[in-house]
């Protein structure tokens, strides 16, 4: 395996640390070798789950962490984002993308992360919070925009918290 | 993330710059609607060209001030959303709840 460079951040709950996590995460794709707005893309998938651990998990508790790591390796970055919650069923959110739902003013975090890298995973860590696990693979570019987000999250009814 | 504000005809035109994200953007931009809407302005838009990207708190906010607006019989429309921006109302199926526009004055004409 190619080898890894890693940062690792502990965060209180506060919006106004999101940035830090969100340009940490941007360079770190920078480092794996993405194009900027595929790193973009990195940056705002993880500031979303972040945003998440914070609100929905830790319930804005200034005392409760969020722990983030992110992992780069040649052509590939994971990030792995940890509250101090009591978790959730991921698999239970409504769509934010079809009827009522697309005219609430939040709902649409879980639905931005899994168009924007490879892919989302939920686990629940008893006693040590909710574990989100974002991973995402750099590929050659053909055109200026493919690095565009997939759709197919909304397409097939993506899930929303 | 700024805003400046222009008055076409009868309409307020927001020239927003920076993104529009949890904390700041989002706050920026409901603070200025809600301005607009208590100050008697009720046809809004807002121009996106110089919005580099948002979050979810960021589109949520969009949505809410559309509500808003609607309630004070008013209401949003959107200007040049940005590649990242675009993307994003495309992704929530947003694009199908605003009014959007690539050129000024049919915009304003469409109040």
């Amino acid at each position: 395996m190619p080898p890894a460079t890693t940062v690792k951040l502990v965060i209180s709950s506060e919006v106004r640390l999101v940035d830090v996590v969100h340009t940490a995460s941007e360079t770190m794709a920078g480092i794996a070798g993405f194009e900027e707005d595929d790193a973009l893309n990195v940056g705002i998938a993880v500031r979303e789950a972040v945003i998440n651990a914070m609100l929905h998990g830790n319930r804005m508790d200034p005392s409760r962490k969020v722990e983030v790591s992110l992992q780069a390796r040649p052509r590939s970055i994971r990030a792995r984002v940890r509250d101090q919650g009591a978790g959730f069923d991921s698999g239970a959110t409504p769509d934010p993308t079809v009827g009522d739902n697309l005219m609430r003013s939040s709902g649409r975090g879980i639905l931005v992360m899994r168009a924007f890298v490879d892919s989302v995973d939920f686990k629940f860590l008893e006693g040590h919070g909710m574990e989100v696990t974002l991973h995402k693979k750099c590929v050659a570019r053909k055109t200026t925009r493919s690095a565009r987000p997939s759709t197919a999250a909304a397409d097939n009814g993506g899930i929303e918290r | 993330m700024k805003t400046t504000v222009r008055t076409v005809g009868q309409v307020s035109v927001v020239d927003l710059s920076g993104k529009i994200t949890i904390g700041e953007g989002d706050v920026v931009l409901r603070d200025k609607v809600l301005e607009l809407l208590d100050a008697g302005h009720s046809k809004i838009l807002l121009s996106l060209e110089k919005v580099s990207y948002m979050d979810s708190a960021g589109i949520g906010e969009l949505v809410a001030c559309f509500k808003k607006a609607r309630e004070k019989g008013g209401t949003v429309k959107l200007l040049k959303p940005s590649g990242k921006v675009e993307d994003l109302l495309q992704l929530t199926k947003l694009w199908e709840v605003f009014e959007i526009f690539d050129e000024e004055a049919p915009a304003v004409a469409s109040f």
